[in-house]
């Protein structure tokens, strides 16, 4: 007598949250009951929602917090009616509060890994330190719990560079190189911080410069590397996160190391060692890709990059 | 007596750990140690753990004596 059909029957339909039907908060489970439709089809649309965008996210939680639930009041219900109590515009003010604050530790953590990626890691690492000892000081004064977040914050932005190995050193902005001899090429490589690196190989005279070595190192951005395709393209590469293409075998994800040419002998040569810490390495053997926009030029070469790999194959193959 | 010579534990216990973090960002910044991706998330999640862990603990166990 006591179940879901003869309380509908008995009282006019309510949207309420499913303490039965639930898999996290019973919100589809309510909205299946409401709606009288079966309430997978509510979560595969809150699933495929937020992989679309997130909305979907937002969207269950608001409803988590503002529908009540048929049962027991939970976390949600209760921060529901916290916020219908204090009044609607205070209640989104403290939203707004909670999410400036949320912005702000985001800010923290975002500017002590960009202060560590310039090469500041030893003064962050001392300033995380000197909040613990304020903190664990303050302690036999009241305490200051509110150091604790902030501190976090610095401590994950700061560890999360420096394990990454974030290198912003080098400028920021966009480097284009179009050296014309091997000697002009600096012993140390090219080097940028964050931005957009192009070396573009192709005005060489490889007839001479049989054999070209070349360091790229860009901390967070796009290198990309272009060299003629009849020379052979040997080398180690690194991307610490992103996506590397190389003379067209492509890798994504992170650590994605290649190792170029099989150490082949042949010349023309060019022997590479690059490395991305955040972002996309391409190494584009190609006489016609377009410098401005590799891969949507003359050559299908993002799309399809058979060509490239049969290029390397022929040259690093013949010499 | 007992109210003016009151410790925070929760501050003190978390002071401790954050700069316990600054210790091996320390280390690692100044190339003592190199530690993986991997470790440095183990150390971030640990001491993220200990400091909610340990607030958690030792602040209700203060508010049941209160």
């Amino acid at each position: 007598m006591n179940d879901d059909t003869s309380t509908q029957t008995a009282q006019p339909r309510r949207l309420r949250r499913s303490s039965r039907d639930r898999l996290l908060l019973g919100v589809a489970g309510g909205l299946g009951r409401y709606f009288r439709i079966d309430p997978v089809i509510f979560r595969i649309g809150f699933g495929v929602s937020i992989l679309i965008g997130g909305l979907g996210a937002l969207a269950y939680l608001l409803l988590a917090i503002f529908v009540p639930t048929d049962g027991d009041p939970d976390w949600a219900e209760r921060i529901g009616d916290r916020l219908r109590s204090r009044g609607l515009w205070r209640a989104l003010g403290l939203i707004a509060v909670g999410a400036l604050a949320l912005a702000g530790l985001f800010a923290l953590a975002g500017g002590a890994a960009f202060a560590v990626a310039l090469g500041w890691g030893v003064p962050v690492a001392i300033a995380v330190i000197s909040v613990g000892a304020l903190l664990a000081l303050t302690a036999f004064r009241g305490g200051a719990r509110w150091l604790i977040a902030p501190a976090v914050a610095i401590a994950i932005g700061a560890g999360a560079a420096a394990a990454a190995d974030l290198d912003f050193r080098g400028g920021i902005g966009e480097r284009e190189y179009t050296p014309t001899s091997a000697a002009s090429i600096p012993a140390d490589g090219y080097r940028l911080g964050v931005g957009r690196l192009i070396v573009d190989l192709r005005h060489l005279d490889w007839n001479r410069d049989r054999i070209v070595r070349l360091k790229v190192d860009l901390g967070a951005g796009q290198a990309n590397v272009f060299v003629p395709r009849r020379v052979c393209v040997v080398g180690d590469t690194h991307v610490g996160a992103g996506e590397s293409e190389i003379v067209g075998e492509l890798n994504d994800g992170f650590d994605v190391d290649h190792g170029a040419g099989s150490d082949s002998s042949a010349v023309p040569r060019l022997q590479i060692d690059a490395e991305v810490d955040v972002g996309q390495l391409r190494v584009i053997n190609s006489d016609t890709a377009s410098v401005d926009n590799p891969g949507y030029g003359p050559d299908p070469l993002h799309e399809d990059t058979a060509p490239l790999r049969a290029a390397e194959a022929t040259a690093c193959a013949t010499g | 007596m007992r109210d003016r010579l009151r410790v925070d534990r929760v501050s003190l216990s978390s002071g401790v750990v954050i700069a316990a973090t600054g210790v091996v960002l320390l280390l690692d910044s100044s190339g003592a140690v190199d530690l993986a991706p991997g470790w440095m998330a183990v150390a971030l999640t640990g001491a993220v753990g200990a400091i909610l862990l340990l607030g958690g603990l030792l602040d209700g166990g203060e508010k049941r004596h209160d």
